[in-house]
């Protein structure tokens, strides 16, 4: 069962009765293994889903969703800024016929920009397209490694979101609502699926280029949801999480025996007062005692092999987007379910540093083989078949050119492209279809709550029926849209 | 072109209007005979007197017409226009109606068409049936106070609460727990009402008190502890979703800190929550406006501001209002009149025509997503800043004055001084013949016919002229040198420099009698001025004595190559009767080769050095009659007027002085974001689908249908208006959910469990007549908050021990029915204070700016901006947690770890999570280390030296109760433990032994209690209220 499944029409109280029965259960057993590491077996679920705490069944086993699952994990690749569509997949001739011409009119007509105005002139791409695999995807040459996999990917042409500027429409990208506070992505899937790691975060984020994304922690923030769904944002020093390691003089040893020592009292308390919130602060310690080796032994990248490394264009030294793919795929092994790279800056209006010329050109190189390397990597382990890759950023870029120093485009939501590629997608298609001009959605429009509603499909979970009850109202990730994508279905 | 629907009946001909078959008119169509029952029939159950969706009734015609939330229903004579029409086929927007039911079959269509074509006519009389929505709904009737129930056992009741409870104990043939031993109920009430344990010394204190009314002493004593104002206003500002920065990307620095410092103090005064409430909602507009009650507005102004460029500002300024009603509604109505923002609440009798009543009535503030100035806000200056700020406005008004005569005096003598210049005849200098002239290096002067000098092409890198002139006259006030252009200078001169420029770097005069042979003088210069000075070659330089500098004149913009003159003022005239024999020297002694005077001429004048000062252009525009001049050239006369006001500069200063001061003073002075209205009020419409740029009906201020209507002082309502109306001593949700909110922090859940939900989706309340009765009190106490809570606190209720028992956790596991009191993971506010008051580390300083407490590395990494955290020296490291400055974007982490709220929007209650994440945070955080560290150093400088003893001191501190022998012994074998491991690595001591230690502790020793004393910091009591 799902919590909150509406068809089930459970109250609220009802649903924290089950949380609290099963609670009692582990109140019950609380004499068998309570004050001793030994307890650690009992928690071993995911310590931020722990079914101990919000599931009933058996704990250490992953909750199943509404229907069978054709993706367990989620690899989510955010390229924030908003990457051009029409630089990279949606190849439009007649935009380049019509370069340097004013918009006809009929495109902008109540139409409202972040900055650019309804007189701004076409512009057509500078980039060379190709045709790719047996499939013959359409990708811009500036991607050639993707190129190499286009049989694997699937490519949206027509996504189509609501929001034009960058915070309120990562958030709506993220949790389906263009202002704070609801529950992210990430949130929802590890609420409504729990984690299979016992020692690591199901919800990771993972950051590189040369700033945060805008938006910040609501990104990954759980909104209502209880604060264990949150994504943990790993840091790209060697302590990945805050916090992680022991007060200096402290080592391994000393730091079993405090912890040993905590849920001894814990436990002595527990039997005076026999709240079982006491056990789960136990199983906590416990847990946290072994992210401390388990979080440091994922960022040692020292076991992979020269080859692995070089297929990525990893520096072990150095924070990069590559290394990010690398961890994501670490971390996906060893079950986290969840995983949110964000790599910046794709902003590209045009200033100096941030246009459609050498900026595009980085960040491409930048992306181009790490991406085609983590789903190469993960098809070899075979991982792809369950493991969900989306490849996108907020919003796309507008046909029109900004009229600043040098070549870019303004913010542009009413169509533009992502990719996703593994567990359950149908790889080699393409689905949708841009005007002439690549302005707006002429055949199947995904509007940005459909793509949500596909990726939840893909892990099992009706997207309708994974709800939270919060302020009267049973909220979803889809807020009152979604519709299941089928063409992306393998 | 027609939509298919209609397509099909113009060609079916069944439109009688579109087809003319015959000359015949359409018969008439009758309303009362033909329509009134077809709309009776069809539509009246959705639309009508006692169901009203959209706003829009068809039960009459008057009200058919008018329409509802998408604006007019009838456009007589256009049913094409018309809403009523349309719906019938569907839009674009509007489903096809009636809403999922068949359509009214194409004669009937036609019919309604018709009848809107001739005019949509219905008898004026036609009544209209009053509609008002109703519901029977529990938390929409009036507060009735029960009688108090009888009970099994009177002797356990205290007050009144405990008889509701007791009664639904009984009714449950359940018996209450026993009450909590007295330390415990110290800390609980200490944790409860101030956020903070008590001390070992107040556990000591209170437990010796075997007085009867200990209890009700340490409640009073409590109460009135200006901690209150902290705890319970960190409680309220929680709902008011209070941040120091403005959300969103870009989450800017803001200053509203004196809300937050108003809301402690209004809470410590005990301001009636009538009172507190109106202030927040409408302190702006109540009679008087007092600084503070400005400052109480800040409440609505802690909604998000969005700095990022390329925003619509109406959008976001839209959402802020949009916030405001929710938060309102949440807060004290108890509703989520939200879900009206798109359509009608789907479960609760509220429209979106009532949302956007509610909207219009917080629409008309001036704020406007104006990420820069965050307008509007006011100063809020300390007495002494108000003192000193008075002082000085003062001061500055009596410095004004002077210099505003001085100014009137002044300004009064400028046209005897324009017609002083006018008259000036500056340009009457006598140019001289030169008699003679050399030149150090060899440069070759000639006379040209104009008495102009002239160097030719041989000329050397660097040269001094000396020329002698004569004149008769008898005083000379000044010495003019004109540097002039020539075709056969470099680019026509005047100077010899490849660019026609000239470094001229020393010039001087010696004079001497004409007649006779009398010695040379030297003639002292004391000013020069030039018509141009090439940047960083004054003229000045020229005179300063100094070989090294010079006077140029190149440009920057047009041409340089033209005339220019200097002209040197002697000390004092060159007087000689018959005249005088002058030798002026000019020197070049440039670092570029060449760059000499090319040509020149020198004449001497005779008029006041003052006059000749002034610029050739503005005694030219003296010269000319006033009504000719430009007004450019009216103000270059009045500015040079000014120049020649030497009285003026000392009385400005001292007013320049004074706003300087004053200008600090209030940049000193904090700011705080307050509410205020616009002169020019905004319509209000409905927002179709929520969509702001969908404007539907214009709708007034006003509250929800379904509950009493508000009185209004002025035809349209306020802020004012909805917070009186809130306080109506029949408002049924007002006190409910206030008293309902308080239960929650005392008891971990309200009666009514969704404490912002009181709607139809909310559960019902567990004890109803106690919650009314509760409600009721407090009205009757005067909305005295202080009271309430001591009403509660001295119940038994309140005061049973919050340990489960086998039955209860079968039967009641969450504490529904009160036969216990309820263990709660503590705030993290509370986490933080408890750690630092047991480290005896605690600041009680209240108020003021946000602080920076330590906080670990690597925080801004994910946030676009990298945020400003001056590390805190002092005692703001260890202030309440509550004064930690709060970014939107990237909170300080301790806080959202442990379920602090994220401040976007208003939060009710929290969730207690029990995460890893909170462990790693109480084990390993550097902030909690010193902690920790803290707490040993208490032990080991406090405690008397058994182990035993210290152990128990160590665990009364942080506990505040005395240990097991159980608890003592796992705590005694863990200290040798660490005592052992501490003794064996002197590094591993030192580090984990706080830094300073006392006298004759060794560093091992030191670290074994702080491995003590970390333990009992990370306890689940530690951070549990019991």
């Amino acid at each position: 069962m799902v919590p909150h499944d509406r068809s089930q029409t459970t109250s609220i109280p009802e649903q924290l009765f089950v949380r609290e029965q099963t609670r009692r259960h582990f109140f019950g057993n609380a004499g068998l293994g309570i004050g001793s590491l030994g307890l650690a077996h009992l928690l071993s679920d995911g310590q931020f889903t722990s079914a101990a705490v919000t599931k009933p069944g058996t704990p250490g086993v992953p909750q199943t969703g509404h229907f069978p699952a054709r993706a367990k994990r989620v690899i989510y690749l955010f390229m924030a800024g908003g990457p051009s569509q029409l630089e990279l997949f949606d190849y439009k001739p007649k935009l380049q016929q019509m370069d340097g011409q004013v918009i006809p009119a009929s495109y902008v007509e109540n139409k409202r920009f972040a900055f650019i105005k309804k007189d701004a002139k076409l512009l057509g791409t500078r980039r060379q397209f190709l045709r790719w695999g047996d499939s013959g995807q359409q990708i811009s040459s500036l991607l050639p490694q993707l190129g190499s996999i286009a049989d694997d990917v699937a490519i949206v042409r027509t996504v189509k979101t609501e929001v034009f500027n960058h915070g309120p429409a990562k958030l709506f990208m993220n949790t389906g609502f263009n202002r704070f506070g609801r529950p992210s992505m990430g949130s929802w899937v590890t609420y409504g699926l729990g984690s299979p790691s016992g020692n690591l975060p199901g919800f990771v984020v993972l950051h590189s280029g040369p700033r945060g994304p805008r938006g910040g922690t609501p990104l990954w923030g759980n909104g209502f949801l209880p604060s264990r769904y949150q994504g943990v944002p790993f840091l790209n020093g060697a302590d990945p999480i805050l916090n992680l390691s022991s007060p200096g003089g402290i080592d391994r040893e000393g730091q079993g025996q405090f912890i040993r020592a905590v849920n001894r009292l814990n436990a002595l308390r527990l039997r005076q007062v026999g709240d079982p919130e006491i056990s789960t602060r136990i199983g906590t310690y416990e847990m946290a005692y072994r992210m401390q080796s388990s979080a440091p032994a994922l960022m040692d990248l020292s076991g992979e092999s020269k080859h692995t490394l070089g297929d990525y264009g990893v520096d072990p030294a150095k924070a990069s987007f590559a290394r990010n793919c690398l961890l994501a795929r670490r971390l996906v092994e060893r079950g986290t379910r969840f995983v949110q790279l964000y790599h910046t800056d794709w902003d590209h209006h045009g200033n100096p540093g941030t246009n459609l010329g050498k900026p595009l050109d980085q960040r491409c190189a930048e992306i181009d083989r790490a991406t085609t390397a983590l789903v190469k990597d993960l098809k070899q382990r075979g991982l792809l078949e369950d493991t969900l890759v989306i490849w996108g950023g907020e919003f796309g870029r507008t046909p029109q050119g900004e009229p600043r120093d040098t070549l870019g485009r303004d913010h542009h939501i009413e169509s533009y492209s992502m990719w996703m590629a593994g567990g359950g997608v149908k790889g080699g298609t393409t689905v949708g279809e841009t005007d002439e001009l690549g302005y707006y959605a002429v055949k199947d429009k995904v509007h940005v709550h459909d793509l949500q509603a596909t990726v939840l499909h893909l892990l099992g979970l009706d997207h309708l029926k994974l709800t939270y009850r919060f302020q009267g109202r049973d909220f979803r990730l889809t807020d009152v849209g979604g519709e299941v994508v089928e063409k992306l279905l393998a | 072109m027609p939509r298919p629907t209609t397509l099909l009946l113009l060609l079916l001909g069944m439109s009688w209007h579109s087809i003319p078959v015959t000359n015949a008119a359409p018969p008439k169509v009758d309303y009362q005979k033909q329509i009134k029952p077809l709309l009776a029939r069809h539509c009246n159950g959705c639309h009508g007197a006692k169901k009203v969706m959209s706003g829009f009734r068809t039960d009459a015609g008057r009200l058919a017409a008018r329409g509802g939330d998408r604006g007019a229903g009838i456009v007589p004579g256009q049913p094409e226009k018309s809403l009523l029409f349309q719906v019938l086929t569907g839009t674009d927007d509007i489903e096809r109606m009636p809403y999922e039911k068949p359509p009214l079959k194409p004669a009937e269509i036609s019919l309604i068409k018709e009848w809107i074509a001739q005019g949509a006519k219905f008898p004026a009389d036609e009544k209209v049936v009053r509609g008002r929505r109703t519901s029977d709904h529990w938390a929409f009737q009036p507060i009735v106070r029960a009688k108090l129930p009888t009970v099994n056992n009177p002797a356990w009741t205290r007050n009144a609460i405990d008889a509701f409870v007791l009664s639904r104990l009984d009714r449950e043939k359940l018996v209450p727990a026993p009450e909590a031993d007295r330390v415990t109920l110290l800390r609980r009430l200490s944790l409860d009402l101030l956020g903070l344990p008590p001390s070992p010394d107040q556990v000591d204190r209170f437990l010796a008190d075997t007085a009867p009314g200990a209890y009700d002493r340490l409640v009073d004593r409590l109460l009135a502890s200006p901690r209150y104002g902290e705890r319970w206003g960190r409680h309220w500002l929680d709902l008011a979703r209070y941040a120091d920065s403005n959300g969103f990307t870009i989450d800017g620095a803001r200053s509203i800190w004196k809300f937050r410092d108003w809301v402690i103090d209004a809470i410590n005064a005990d301001v009636p929550f009538d009172r507190f409430s109106t202030e927040q909602l409408a302190g702006d507009l109540m009679p008087g406006g007092r600084l503070d009650q400005l400052v109480a507005t800040g409440f609505h102004r802690n909604t998000l501001v969005n700095q990022e460029g390329g925003t619509d500002d109406e959008q976001f300024r839209v959402d802020a209002v949009v916030d405001r009603v929710s938060t309102t509604g949440a807060v004290f109505l108890g509703l989520t009149v939200g879900c009206a923002r798109c359509h009608e609440h789907k479960f609760d009798p509220i429209s979106q025509r009532d949302f956007y009543q509610l909207f219009a009535v917080f629409n008309n503030c001036e704020d406007n997503n104006d990420a820069n100035a965050l307008n509007p806000k006011i100063s809020v200056p300390s007495p002494a800043q108000a003192t000193e700020r008075a002082r000085l406005a003062s001061a500055i008004v009596s410095a004004e004055k002077p210099l505003a005569e001085h100014d009137r005096r002044f300004a009064a003598g400028m046209s005897a001084w324009e017609k002083r210049l006018a008259s000036i005849d500056a340009g009457s200098f006598s140019t001289l013949k030169p008699a003679r002239w050399t030149t150090a290096k060899g440069a070759v002067l000639t006379r040209l016919d104009d008495d102009s000098l002239i160097v030719d092409f041989s000329v050397p890198a660097n040269d001094t002229y000396t020329v002698t002139l004569e004149t008769s006259l008898e005083s000379i006030t000044a010495v003019r040198i004109e540097t002039l252009t020539h075709t056969s200078l470099p680019k026509n001169g005047p100077g010899r420099g490849d660019n026609g420029n000239f470094v001229l770097s020393e010039v001087t005069v010696a004079a001497a009698p004409a007649s006779g042979n009398a010695k040379l003088s030297p003639i002292k210069i004391t000013s020069a001025v030039a018509d141009h000075s090439q940047e960083g070659y004054s003229i000045s330089n020229a005179i300063d004595g100094n070989p090294k500098t010079g006077w140029a004149i190149n440009t920057k913009t047009g041409s340089p190559n033209v005339n220019r003159q200097a002209i040197f003022f002697p000390a004092k005239p060159i007087a000689h009767p018959g005249g005088s024999r002058l030798v002026l020297s000019m020197a070049h002694n440039g670092e570029s080769a060449n760059y000499l005077v090319g040509r020149f001429r020198v004449s001497v004048g005779t008029a006041a050095p003052a006059d000749l000062k002034i610029p050739g252009p503005i005694l030219a525009i003296a010269r000319t009659a006033r009504d000719k001049r430009s007004k450019a050239q009216q103000a270059q006369l009045v500015d040079a007027y000014r120049g020649t006001d030497s009285g003026r500069k000392q009385l400005s200063d001292t007013l320049i002085d004074l706003k300087k001061r004053r200008d600090a003073i209030n940049k000193a002075i904090p700011t705080t974001l307050v509410l205020r209205e616009r002169k020019q009020p905004r319509q209000t419409h409905i927002h179709i689908r929520g969509d702001f740029l969908r404007k539907g009906a214009r709708v007034l201020p006003g509250v929800p249908e379904v509950l009493p209507p508000m009185k209004t002082a002025v035809p349209v309502g306020t802020r004012l208006d909805l917070a009186g109306w809130l306080f109506e001593p029949g408002h049924p949700l007002t006190a409910r959910v206030t008293v309902n909110r308080f239960w929650q922090r005392f008891f971990g859940l309200g009666f009514v469990e969704t404490e912002n939900d009181f709607g139809l989706q909310g559960d019902p309340p567990s004890h109803p007549l106690l919650l009314d009765w509760l409600a009721s009190e407090f009205i009757r106490r005067g909305w005295a908050v202080k009271d309430l809570h001591r009403l509660i606190v001295t119940s038994a209720t309140y005061r049973q021990s919050s340990a489960t028992r086998p039955e209860l956790l079968e039967r009641d596991p969450r504490n529904r029915l009160l036969a216990r009191q309820t263990r709660m993971r503590m705030e993290a506010e509370t986490i933080r204070d408890t750690a630092l008051a047991a480290a005896g580390l605690i600041s009680d300083k209240i108020g003021g700016p946000g602080v920076y407490p330590p906080q670990p590395e690597g925080i801004y990494i994910l946030t676009q901006q990298k945020k400003a955290w001056p590390e805190a020296k002092g005692e703001d490291r260890f202030r309440r947690c509550m004064y930690t400055y709060f970014w939107r974007s990237s909170p300080y982490p301790f806080l959202p770890t442990f379920d602090a709220p994220d401040a976007t929007t208003t939060c009710t209650r929290r969730s207690r999570s029990n995460t890893p994440l909170q462990a790693l945070t109480l084990a390993n955080d550097k902030a909690f280390f010193e902690i920790a560290q803290g707490v040993a150093l208490r032990i080991l400088s406090d405690g008397p030296t058994p182990d035993s003893q210290r152990l128990r001191f160590g665990f009364r501190t942080c506990l505040s109760r005395e240990p097991s022998s159980e608890e003592l012994g796992t705590l005694s074998e863990f200290l040798s433990i660490q005592r052992n491991r501490f003794s064996q690595s002197t590094k591993a001591a030192i580090a984990v032994a706080p830094a300073r230690r006392p006298e004759g502790v060794s560093a091992a020793e030191a670290a074994a209690w702080t491995a003590v004393s970390r333990v009992l910091i990370n306890l689940d009591e530690f951070i549990t209220r019991e």
